[in-house]
C-alpha cells in the first residue's frame, strides 16, 4: 500500500508524473512547466494520443525529456466531481505503479477532489499476494510513495485522513475475503476482529458453549457439520457516547450491521457441484464487509454508536453435518425444518439478527450476505440486491450506494412470497423453491425480525453479484471487493454523526 | 361469462347463492360474522368483509361459492358503483367458464357505464385467455392470424404479413425462428384509430405459438407449457379488443410476431449470424432465446411504421425472471420513467403487479459479439438473462427510440401451483386490464400535451 504524501506543487525530479485534466484542458501549473521543460513534448505527445480528458481515458507518455521517466494523463470528464477523481486516480495507478515516485499535479482540483483522487489510487493499489511465493521483484508494484501537489495540501491530507481510514477497511476486508478458507475459519475470523481493539472497539467473542446456552440453534445446526466450531462476533464502537453525544444518539439505540460468516461453504449434505465450488470462500463477504465498515468508522472516528455483528460458521458435509429434514430451534422460538442445507446463510443470519435487536435495541439493522445465486440471476453483478420494510431507510441506503459506487436495486417483499416458506411440520421451510429465490430469502430473515414492539426498520442486502469481481475496474482491482464497506460508512457519515 | 345488472330480484333469483358484501360500520349479515377484511363465509349466500380491495373480495367469495354454482347473484346495493363493479369484476375473472353473475343494486346510472367497460374489458381477457389455452397444433401462427381476422368485425384494422412479404421487407429476425418449423411465421399488425389524432400508442406482444426451444431443445419436462409461449401477444389482442368494444378515444395499435419455434432441417443454429430488419446483426447464441429475436424486427416495425408516442411490449421472455421476481410480479423494464410508473400504477389498480429491474451498462457490454454487431445472449450459468434480453431489445427502437417499456411476463402466464386468493386463474391473460388501464389512465385525454 502507497503512502500517500501532499505537497505544494514543485516539478519532480525525476519518475512519474500524473495529470488528471478535465475535457477542454489547457496544461497550467506543474503540467505546463514539466511541458516547457521538456520543450513541448507534452502538448504534442497528448494531442497525438487524442487525449481529450474524457472520463475513463488516459494515456500514457514515455520519457518526454527532462528528468520524467513519464507523464501518465488521465481524464476527469466535463466537470470533475468525487467519483471521477476517485476513478482517474484509480487509473492512473496501474500507469504508475512500475515507477519508485510518482507525483499528481492536482492544483486544478480542490482539496476534496485532490483527496479522493488519492483515495481511488490507493483502492486500486490493493494486492493480495502473500501466498506468491515466487514473484519476482520486478512484477511486483514498485510506487511506494504517491506525492499529490496540490495549491492546499493541509486542506487536501485533512480531507485525506478520513478517506484513508476508509481504505484501510477496504483492504481488511478484501484481505478477509481474500484468505483461503483453510487459513481463514470462524475462529481465525474472529482472532483477526480482535484487531480492532487497537481502534478502539470493543470486540466480543462468543463460542459454541455460550451460543448454546444462549439458544442460538438455527447457527449451530449449520456448524454442527464442520471440525471448525461457530463464532459471534460483537463488535462495538461508540464514538457518539464518548464524543459526549450520548444523548442523542444513544437514545435511539446504535446503528446496527450484520453479516454472513460462512467461512466456506460446501453446501453440506445439499453439496454444491465441484465446478466453482473455490469460489465459495467468500461466502463470509458480508462479515468481512461489516468488520471493514467498523474498522472504518472506528479508524476515522465516526461519531457514532455502532454495533457490528458477525455469524461465522463453517458449512461441511460430515457424519455430524445437518441433514435435510431437520428441524432446528431457533433463537427466536421459531421451528425451522431445513429442506436444503445449502440454503444455510439465512440460518445464521435468524438468529444473528434476533440477538442484535434483543440485546441492543438498535435504531436500524442492515444485513449484510452473499446469499442467494438468485440474485445474480435477477441482477446480474451491477447492481446487490436491497430488500427492506422501511423506505427510508432503503432510500438512504441506495442513495449512500450510488455515491460511493456500490450500486443498489430494491427489491419486492410481500405477502404473496413469503407463503412459498410455509411448512408442514414446523414454523417454516428455509427455502422456497426457485421462482423469487432471492425474496423468498428475505422473507425468510424478515420472520426473524423482532417487530413485537414497535417498527424496526432494517435492510438486507444480498451482495452475491457483487462482492467478487472477475474484471479490474478504476477503483476495485479484480477479486474480492470488499462491496459494502464504504456504503455503510457513507451512511453513517451522511445522516448519523449528526 | 355474464355480467347483468338487476333492480330488483324474481323469486328465482333470489333463490341463488349470493354474495353479500358489507362495511365494518354495517351490521354484519351473519350475526356471529366478525368483521374481518377478507374474510367470506358461506351460509345461505355468501357474506363477506372486505378489505380495501373489492376485487380481490369478489375473488375470496367466489372460491367459497358452493361447487358447481353457474349463476349467482352480488348484493350491491350497500357499494358504490365502482366498487360494485370491482368486485363484480374480481368474482368473473376468478369463476369457471360460463359463469353468470347478476348485479343487484338500487338503480344508480352511475352504473351503466362502468358495467359496459367491464364487460368490454372481460371480453378481452376471455379472448387472451382462450388464445393462451389453445395448445400448439390448435393454434398455429396461421391460425392465430385468421383468428385475429375476426377482430375486423369491432372494429379494428388487421393486416397479416406472410413469409413471402416479411423476406420482401427484410425480417432476418422472425423469418430465421420460423424456419425450423413446417408452420411459416406472420406478423400481424393490429390498428384502432381511436378519435384522438395523436401518435399511437404501440403494444407489441410475442406470439411463439410452441415453443420447443429449437436445436437448443428443451427438456421433456414441463415442455407442454410452452404453449402459452404467445401470452404476449394474446395480451395485446385481448387489450385491443376492450379498447375497441368500449369504444376509447386513444388510438392504440399492435404488432404481433408470430412463429412457431420447433426443429427442423431448416431450423436456425446456435453460431448463426441473422441480420435483422434495423439492419443489425445478432450472433445466435441459443435458439431458445428465440422471443428476443422476434421481438427485435416487430419492435423496428413498430417505430418505423408509426413513429409512437411509446411501445409497450410483453412476453414470457425468460426463465431469469421467474427466478427474480417468481409469480407474484412480471418484470419491468424500459427508457423512460413516466411511463414505467404510469404501468406500474395501473398494476397496483388492477392487481397484475409489476416490478421494476435495471437495464445496466454491464449488461449491454455482455451482449458483445466478436462476429456480429451484438450477441442475442450471453451463455454460462447464473446469467442475469432477463436484463440482458431488456438490454437486447433496446437496441432496436431506432436512433431517436420512443418512450419504451418491456414487460417479462414469463412468470405470469401460466398459474403458480400456489395461487394466492385474488390471483387470476391459468391461463390468467395477464397484461389485458393493467394495458387497458394504462391506455385510460395515460392516452385518453386529448389536451395531454
Amino acid at each position: 500500500m502507497p503512502d500517500i504524501l501532499f505537497v505544494k506543487p514543485t516539478l519532480p525530479r525525476a519518475g512519474a508524473l500524473v495529470l488528471p485534466l478535465a475535457e477542454g484542458f489547457t496544461l497550467s501549473g506543474l503540467a505546463k512547466e514539466a511541458d516547457e521543460a521538456t520543450g513541448g513534448a507534452i502538448a504534442r505527445g497528448l494531442e497525438a494520443a487524442g487525449f481529450k480528458g474524457r472520463k475513463g481515458q488516459s494515456c500514457t507518455l514515455w520519457a518526454p525529456g527532462g528528468h520524467l521517466s513519464r507523464v501518465v494523463a488521465v481524464g476527469l470528464g466535463a466537470a470533475p466531481e468525487e467519483r471521477g477523481a476517485e476513478a482517474a486516480g484509480g487509473a492512473a495507478w496501474p500507469l504508475v505503479s512500475g515507477e519508485p515516485e510518482a507525483m499528481v499535479a492536482a492544483e486544478g482540483l480542490n482539496a476534496a477532489l485532490a483527496a479522493a483522487l488519492a483515495f481511488g489510487a490507493r483502492l486500486r493499489s490493493y494486492r493480495f499476494d502473500r501466498y506468491r511465493t515466487k514473484e519476482s521483484a520486478e512484477d511486483k508494484p514498485k510506487l511506494v510513495r504517491l506525492t499529490v501537489a496540490s495549491t492546499e495540501p493541509e486542506a487536501a491530507r485533512a480531507a485525506h485522513a478520513p478517506l484513508s481510514a476508509v481504505a484501510d477497511g477496504v483492504f481488511l476486508a478484501r484481505d478477509l475475503v481474500s484468505e483461503p478458507p483453510n487459513v481463514l475459519f470462524p475462529e481465525e475470523m474472529a482472532e483477526r476482529c480482535r484487531k480492532l481493539e487497537k481502534l478502539g472497539v470493543e470486540v466480543e467473542i462468543l463460542g459454541p458453549k455460550a451460543l448454546k446456552e444462549l439458544g442460538f440453534g438455527a447457527l449451530l445446526g449449520v456448524a454442527q457439520g464442520s471440525a471448525r466450531e461457530p463464532r459471534v462476533v460483537v463488535m462495538q464502537w461508540k464514538g457518539a457516547s464518548k464524543a459526549g453525544k450520548g444523548d442523542g444518539n444513544g437514545k435511539a439505540g446504535p446503528v446496527a450491521f450484520i453479516g454472513k460468516g460462512v467461512t466456506f461453504d460446501t453446501g453440506g449434505i445439499s453439496i454444491k457441484p465441484a465446478a466453482g465450488m473455490e469460489d465459495m470462500k467468500f461466502d463470509m463477504a458480508g462479515a468481512g464487509a461489516v468488520i471493514g465498515a467498523m474498522a472504518a468508522l472506528a479508524g476515522r472516528r465516526a461519531k457514532v454508536d455502532a454495533v457490528g455483528l458477525v455469524g461465522l460458521v463453517e458449512n461441511m458435509p460430515s457424519g455430524t453435518a445437518q441433514r435435510p429434514g431437520d428441524v432446528v430451534k431457533s433463537l427466536s422460538g421459531q421451528t425451522v425444518e431445513v429442506i436444503n442445507t445449502d440454503a444455510e446463510g439465512r440460518l445464521v443470519l435468524a438468529d444473528v439478527l434476533w440477538y442484535a435487536r434483543e440485546r441492543f435495541r438498535p435504531r436500524f439493522m442492515v444485513d449484510l450476505a452473499t446469499l442467494t445465486g438468485a440474485i445474480i440471476v435477477a441482477l446480474g453483478h451491477e447492481h446487490a440486491g436491497l430488500f427492506s420494510n422501511d423506505d427510508d431507510l432503503a432510500q438512504k441506503l441506495a442513495a449512500a450506494g450510488t455515491a460511493v459506487g456500490e450500486a443498489l436495486w430494491r427489491m419486492p417483499l410481500g405477502e404473496a412470497y413469503d407463503k412459498a416458506l410455509k411448512s408442514d411440520i414446523a414454523d417454516m421451510k428455509n427455502v422456497g423453491g426457485r421462482p423469487g429465490g432471492s425474496v423468498t430469502a428475505a422473507q425468510f430473515i424478515q420472520r426473524f425480525i423482532d417487530t413485537r414492539e414497535g417498527p424496526m426498520p432494517w435492510a438486507h442486502l444480498d451482495i452475491a453479484g457483487t462482492a467478487w469481481a472477475t474484471k479490474d475496474s478504476a477503483t476495485v482491482p479484480k477479486g474480492a471487493t470488499a462491496f459494502g464497506v464504504r456504503l455503510l460508512d457513507r451512511l453513517v457519515a451522511e445522516h448519523y454523526e449528526g | 361469462m355474464r355480467l347483468r345488472l338487476r333492480t330488483h330480484l324474481g323469486p328465482k333469483a333470489a333463490a341463488r347463492p349470493r354474495l353479500l358484501p358489507w362495511r365494518a360500520d354495517h351490521p354484519p349479515p351473519l350475526p356471529d360474522m366478525p368483521f374481518t377484511p377478507g374474510t367470506a363465509r358461506w351460509r345461505e349466500g355468501v357474506a363477506i368483509a372486505p378489505g380495501p380491495e373489492w376485487r380481490q373480495a369478489g375473488a375470496a367469495a367466489v372460491a367459497v361459492l358452493p361447487e358447481g354454482t353457474r349463476h349467482a347473484v352480488l348484493d350491491a346495493r350497500a357499494l358504490r358503483p365502482e366498487e360494485a363493479v370491482a368486485m363484480a369484476m374480481g368474482a368473473l375473472l376468478q369463476a369457471p367458464r360460463g359463469f353468470r353473475l347478476d348485479l343487484w343494486h338500487r338503480g344508480e346510472d352511475a352504473l351503466a357505464p362502468l358495467c359496459r367497460d367491464a364487460r368490454a374489458v372481460l371480453k378481452g381477457v376471455l379472448l387472451a385467455r382462450r388464445l393462451t389455452a389453445a395448445p400448439g397444433n390448435a393454434l398455429t401462427p396461421k391460425i392465430f392470424a385468421r383468428r385475429l381476422r375476426r377482430l375486423e368485425r369491432h372494429g379494428i384494422g388487421v393486416q397479416v404479413l406472410g413469409r413471402r412479404r416479411l423476406r420482401a421487407a427484410g425480417f432476418g429476425a422472425l423469418l430465421a425462428v420460423g424456419e425450423g418449423s413446417a408452420n411459416p411465421p406472420r406478423l400481424v399488425v393490429l390498428r384502432w384509430r381511436g378519435r384522438i389524432a395523436a401518435p399511437p400508442l404501440v403494444l407489441v406482444g410475442k406470439g411463439i405459438t410452441f415453443d420447443t426451444g429449437g436445436l437448443c431443445l428443451k427438456p421433456a419436462a414441463g415442455m407442454e407449457a410452452m404453449r402459452a409461449d404467445m401470452a404476449g401477444a394474446a395480451a395485446c389482442a385481448g387489450a385491443m379488443l376492450a379498447l375497441a368494444l368500449r369504444d376509447s378515444p386513444a388510438p392504440v395499435a399492435a404488432v404481433l410476431p408470430l412463429a412457431e419455434n420447433a426443429l427442423g432441417a431448416a431450423a436456425y443454429r446456435p453460431g448463426d449470424i441473422i441480420t435483422t430488419l434495423s439492419g443489425l446483426t445478432v450472433e445466435v447464441v441459443d435458439t431458445d432465446a428465440e422471443g428476443r429475436l422476434v421481438l427485435a424486427d416487430a419492435l423496428t416495425y413498430a417505430v418505423r411504421a408509426f413513429r409512437p408516442e411509446a411501445v409497450v411490449d410483453l412476453a414470457t421472455l425468460t426463465g431469469a425472471v421467474v427466478t427474480a421476481l417468481g409469480h407474484h410480479r412480471a418484470g419491468l423494464f424500459g427508457n423512460d420513467a413516466p411511463l414505467a410508473a404510469a404501468l406500474c400504477a395501473a398494476g397496483e389498480a388492477v392487481g397484475e403487479r409489476l416490478w421494476p429491474l435495471p437495464i445496466g451498462a454491464a449488461h449491454r457490454r455482455d451482449l458483445e459479439s466478436g462476429i456480429a454487431d451484438l450477441r442475442q445472449c450471453a451463455s454460462g450459468r447464473l446469467q442475469p438473462d432477463a436484463c440482458h434480453a431488456a438490454a437486447f431489445l433496446s437496441a432496436f427502437l431506432g436512433g431517436s427510440p420512443p418512450a419504451w417499456a418491456h414487460l417479462d411476463i414469463a412468470g405470469m402466464a401460466e398459474e403458480p401451483a400456489d395461487r394466492p386468493p385474488g390471483a387470476a386463474p391459468a391461463p390468467g391473460g395477464f397484461g389485458v386490464r393493467l394495458l387497458d388501464a394504462l391506455v385510460a389512465s395515460r392516452f385518453e385525454d386529448p389536451h395531454r400535451r
